[in-house]
């Protein structure tokens, strides 16, 4: 479903140039579960941002589904990206101004989904994330695992086929952190393509494949056994 | 202390740039505006202030009753000075002069007309105009001298002694230069370029020596011996027409010199104000944007408490009182109307040019008066505490534990001081926009009104020096016709645009005797109404056959309507008890005030009385070079006098002047108001747009476009614009209808002024807000949410 080829991003700030991404090839099928992991400053971010289209490289290629995203203009990539991915951030990044239902709502509004249609897909969530009694909520009022649960309602409302998680389980205690986690593995046992990024072992466990990034380079690739044999 | 809060103060306005400019460059723009509304308030307010006993100076008003209305006016009998003088305890002095009035002057080739003014020695003893050089004690006494001011001598003399050279008056009289004076204060309400004897008016017009009471010709000025004898003075003043003509109904009131040129309304005989209510409004209108500036800061001050907070947290954390934290916010406020005085001061002296060539003024600062700066330190000190005082309260109440903790939900209150302010601002802002269109639409009404003659391509030519003879003003008219440059010539008593020349001695069958009616009359000449474009209703208009006929009158509409004549053309009626016939009605033209009604009219046909040929400029030539061939042929015959033509449009403009005025100072100024305004909303904008950063940029990695973002952030500010208007129409509808009450002539308020608020204060809030929050709109989201 994706691939990547020779893609390289540089940081220029006054005094220095950081090269995040340096010539990194990938490819992620549909129906995978990638995780990235290595050092921190090796990129990780940088390149997670760069396939959700919030960031934009300075060479290479990035094809999805055969689109040349990188191609693509400033309202294309805005349009591409409601319409296939999801993010879930380590820090939620949820609206404080906003209710858990209004926060979940959110990008169905920018989808244009009619308000009857909106109002089921976000009860339908709410239910499966055992949120229902938070939805009047604001973020405030609710925990780090809560809080990450709606961010993960958040991605998943408008059901992309790509979701892209940055360290979702960074700012969580571990049970809070699986229960994250077993999330994630639901969603892709019903067909959704995640790729994320991670320092755990343990969460990267959850995934069928595991990328090493050091430096802005891909490094090595493992392939969790067991989980991932028939896709392959 | 003071040096370390200065020092934090300086680097809190370096730190934000941005917001230091706004606020400086707000305070700076109002700052100016105010000053500079104040001195043209303060040369209003100065006029005829300039002399020593001005407090205790009266102009005499002449109340003429008639059943319908009391006329005020302040022409007098030339007898009035003489009579108080000998008969009325109290008064010091009592001077009758003229009002001023062109006339040539000439010391050798040098010659200009100049305004001057005939007077008696108690005229500068009331006055007391500053003497240069020479000998003005005596001055006025004698018959053949003269009293020139500064610049009319430096124009005829140059730098020749003026002092006992001789000179030419109206190129009859030889007058002896006996006094310089300084130039008559550019607010002072009798104009002039030079003095001249009364004697000598008396020897040129010989019937002012056998004019009596009933004869209002001149001005009359007391001088009480203190301000105390004013009730006894008055009531001695009131009555004394009815003492020397026993059925006069005329009264006499005292009009304070000071007050003379503010309170030229006369109501029933007492002044009901006059150009003092437009003063007062520019007043208002000079501290409104003030207040707008300081609003501004207000505003913006208060919205960036939340990052102060952490400041004065720990500052109280580490002991400091509340009073010595609204000390420093203060003294940066302080500061920053400093920094915003200096701007003002620069850009004041920038605009006060235009400014000057805008409204036809001659404002400057007077950098040697203390009262100029005691206006400016105080506007200053004001500015800083009313623009610092509410901030410096708010921020010095925070709580250090909470705001250490961070501030959660606590901003509502503020949010919605900050939203009144706004509100306030934009309910001024669409005020003075809906007043300046009513004003503008008024202005425009009365200038397309009809006024009954076609006054584009009229010219008028004052009959004076040779032009005085009936050969060289016939011959003028053959030579102007034969040119091709005009295509037609008539001639008036008056100019076209003048008032004056009125009488009550005007009775018909069946009028009611103690009916009172004014009367203008005037003098017109052969084929008068085809050369103006006026229009005849009834009957014929005067021909070359009608010479010197003073028996054949022509009426306007409004004095038929008046006399009731069923038939007019061959009626009868009299005037100064003669008997008069009507040969002709003219329709209604205006010479007077556009904005009302025309008074009645009579015209008669004397050749002798004509003071102006009128000509019709040849539609098919070229404007320029007919009005050079007019020129020359006018010179040519009437070699010593500049040559005096005059468009009658241009002379009918000048009856626009108060409100022409009232329109630029209220769109100028407003203009700045709006400016300020957004100044602020620009500040507000600039400051939610960073403190929503991370909000619009989660909004943007779910989908939301540039638009959804703008949208979203003007959504509020559109709701405040759309309150502050609907505040303002109510607001602007009275202060609008009020204004044009005063007018006989008004439009109706229509929707359009409203319709112009609305769409213009959007746009400016709408281009304001987006201004600064598109940058944020298209700013890479993860920037913001990247490092938290
Ligand atoms: N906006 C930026 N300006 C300059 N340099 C940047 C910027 N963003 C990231 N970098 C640099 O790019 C490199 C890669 O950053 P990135 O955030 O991708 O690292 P990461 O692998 O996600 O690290 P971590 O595990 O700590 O989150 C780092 O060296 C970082 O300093
Ligand atoms: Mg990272």
């Amino acid at each position: 479903m994706i691939r990547i080829e020779n893609l390289e991003k540089v940081y220029k700030t006054e005094e220095i140039e950081t090269t995040a991404l340096n010539g990194i090839n990938l490819q992620v099928k549909e129906g995978e579960f990638v995780s990235i992991m290595g050092p921190s400053g090796c990129g990780k971010s940088t390149l997670l941002n760069v396939m959700g289209l919030l960031d934009k490289p300075e060479s290479g290629s990035y094809k999805f589904m055969d689109t040349e995203l990188l191609k693509l203009n400033d309202r294309e990539r805005s349009n591409f990206r409601k319409a296939n991915m999801g993010f879930v951030f380590q820090n939620f990044n949820l609206i404080d101004e906003l209710t858990v239902f209004e926060n979940i709502e959110l990008p169905l509004i920018y989808n244009k989904v009619p308000a009857a249609t909106r109002k089921a897909m976000v009860n339908e969530i709410i239910q499966r994330m055992n949120i229902v009694n938070r939805s009047g909520h604001f973020p405030q009022q609710l925990s780090g695992g809560q809080q990450q649960r709606v961010a993960v309602a958040r991605a998943l409302v408008t059901k992309p086929k790509l979701v892209l998680a940055d360290e979702p389980t960074g700012n969580l205690d571990s049970s809070h952190g699986n229960e994250v986690m077993e999330l994630l593995c639901e969603l892709n046992e019903q067909g959704t393509t995640i790729v994320m990024v991670t320092h755990s072992s343990h969460d990267a466990g959850f995934s069928n494949r595991i990328i090493n990034l050091k430096d802005g380079h891909v490094i090595s690739e493992k392939i969790n056994k067991g989980i991932t044999e028939e896709l392959i | 202390m003071f040096k370390l809060n200065l020092k934090i103060a300086l680097r809190t306005l370096w730190k934000n740039k941005s917001y230091t400019l706004i606020n400086a460059g707000g305070l700076a723009i109002g700052l100016a505006s105010c000053m500079i509304l104040l001195l043209y308030v303060a040369h209003e307010w100065g006029y005829d202030k300039q002399f020593s006993g001005y407090e205790k100076t009266y102009v005499v008003y002449n109340n003429s009753k008639n059943n319908a209305e009391t006329l005020s006016w302040a022409w007098t009998p030339t007898l009035m000075a003489g009579e108080v003088r000998e008969k009325i305890a109290g008064v010091k002095y009592a001077s009758h002069s003229t009002y001023p009035n062109p006339h040539l002057i000439s010391y050798k080739q040098n010659n200009f007309k100049a305004p001057a003014v005939f007077a008696d020695q108690a005229f500068l003893k009331i006055l007391d105009y500053e003497i240069l050089s020479g000998n003005a004690e005596q001055a006025l006494t004698g018959v053949n001298t003269v009293i020139l001011t500064e610049t009319l001598a430096e124009k005829l003399f140059g730098q020749e002694d003026p002092i006992n050279k001789v000179v030419k008056f109206n190129n009859e009289e030889v007058l002896k230069v006996s006094a310089v004076i300084a130039d008559v204060p550019v607010n002072s309400s009798i104009q002039f370029e030079y003095l001249l004897p009364w004697a000598l008016f008396e020897k040129i017009n010989p019937w002012v020596k056998n004019s009596g009471w009933g004869n209002n010709s001149c001005l009359t000025l007391l001088q009480l011996q203190d301000e105390g004898q004013l009730s006894a003075v008055s009531a001695q003043m009131r009555d004394i027409y009815k003492r020397n003509i026993p059925d006069a109904t005329n009264e006499v009131v005292l009009q304070p010199l000071a007050k003379w040129h503010l309170y030229d309304h006369f109501e029933n005989g007492k002044s009901v104000g006059g150009r003092i209510d437009q003063l007062k409004i520019f007043f208002l209108l000079a501290f409104c944007i003030l207040l707008i500036a300081c609003v501004n800061f207000m505003n913006l001050s208060t919205a960036r408490s939340e990052k102060r907070a952490r400041e004065v947290g720990v500052r109280k954390a580490v002991g400091s009182s509340r009073a010595a934290l609204m000390n420093q916010f203060l003294q940066e406020s302080f500061l920053l109307a400093f920094i915003g005085m200096l701007t003002a001061f620069m850009l004041m002296e920038i605009a006060l040019p235009f400014f000057n060539s805008l409204l036809n003024t001659s404002l400057k600062i007077n950098y040697t008066d203390w009262r100029f700066w005691v206006a400016l330190v105080g506007l200053t000190l004001a500015t800083g505490f009313i623009a610092g005082i509410y901030p410096a309260f708010y921020l010095s109440s925070f709580e250090p534990v909470k705001v250490l903790k961070g501030f959660g939900h606590s901003g509502a209150a503020t949010l919605s001081i900050r939203k009144a302010l706004v509100v306030f601002q934009f309910v001024f802002a669409a005020c003075l926009i809906v007043c300046t269109a009513v004003i503008y639409q008024q202005l425009q009404y009365i200038k397309d009104k009809p006024i009954g003659f076609n006054k584009n391509g009229l010219i008028e030519i004052p009959m004076e020096g040779n032009l005085r003879s009936k050969e060289k003003m016939a011959l003028l008219k053959t030579q102007l016709l034969e040119s091709g440059a005009v295509t037609g010539v008539t001639y008036f008593s008056r100019s076209l645009n003048e008032g004056g020349n009125n009488t009550f001695s005007v009775s018909w069958p069946g009028k009611n005797p103690n009916d009172q009616v004014l009367f203008n009359f005037r003098s017109a000449g052969a084929s008068f109404s085809k050369t103006i474009g006026a229009e005849m209703i009834a009957g014929e208009e005067f021909s070359e056959a009608h010479h010197n006929d003073s028996t054949h009158m022509i009426l306007n509409e409004a004095a038929v309507a008046r006399m009731g004549l069923k038939h007019p053309v061959g009626a009868t009626f009299s005037w100064g008890g003669s008997p008069v016939t009507v040969i002709g009605v003219i329709k209604d033209f205006v010479v007077e005030s556009p904005y009302q009604a025309p008074a009645p009219m009579i015209l008669y046909h004397i050749e002798d009385e004509f003071e102006y040929m009128i000509a019709r400029m040849n539609p098919e030539g070229n404007v320029s070079s007919s009005v050079n061939k007019i020129d020359e042929i006018v010179k040519a015959i009437n070699p010593n006098y500049p040559v005096e033509r005059k468009f009658a449009d241009d002379n009918f403009e000048q009856k626009f002047q108060n409100e022409q005025l009232l329109g630029t100072i209220a769109n100028l100024f407003g203009g700045f108001a709006i400016f300020i305004s957004s100044l602020g909303l620009l500040g507000l904008a600039l400051f939610m747009a960073e403190q929503r950063k991370k909000e619009i940029s989660i909004r943007k990695v779910l989908g939301a476009s540039t638009m959804n973002i703008l949208t979203l952030l003007n959504k509020d500010f559109i709701k405040l614009v759309a309150i502050a208007n609907v505040i303002a129409f109510p607001l602007a509808y009275i202060i609008s209808s009020n204004w044009l009450s005063a007018y006989e002539y008004r439009i109706q308020i229509s929707l359009l002024p409203f319709g112009i608020a609305v769409l213009l204060s959007l746009i400016i809030a709408v281009l304001t807000v987006s201004l600064q929050s598109f940058k944020v709109a298209k700013a890479n989201p993860i920037d913001a949410l990247k490092y938290e």
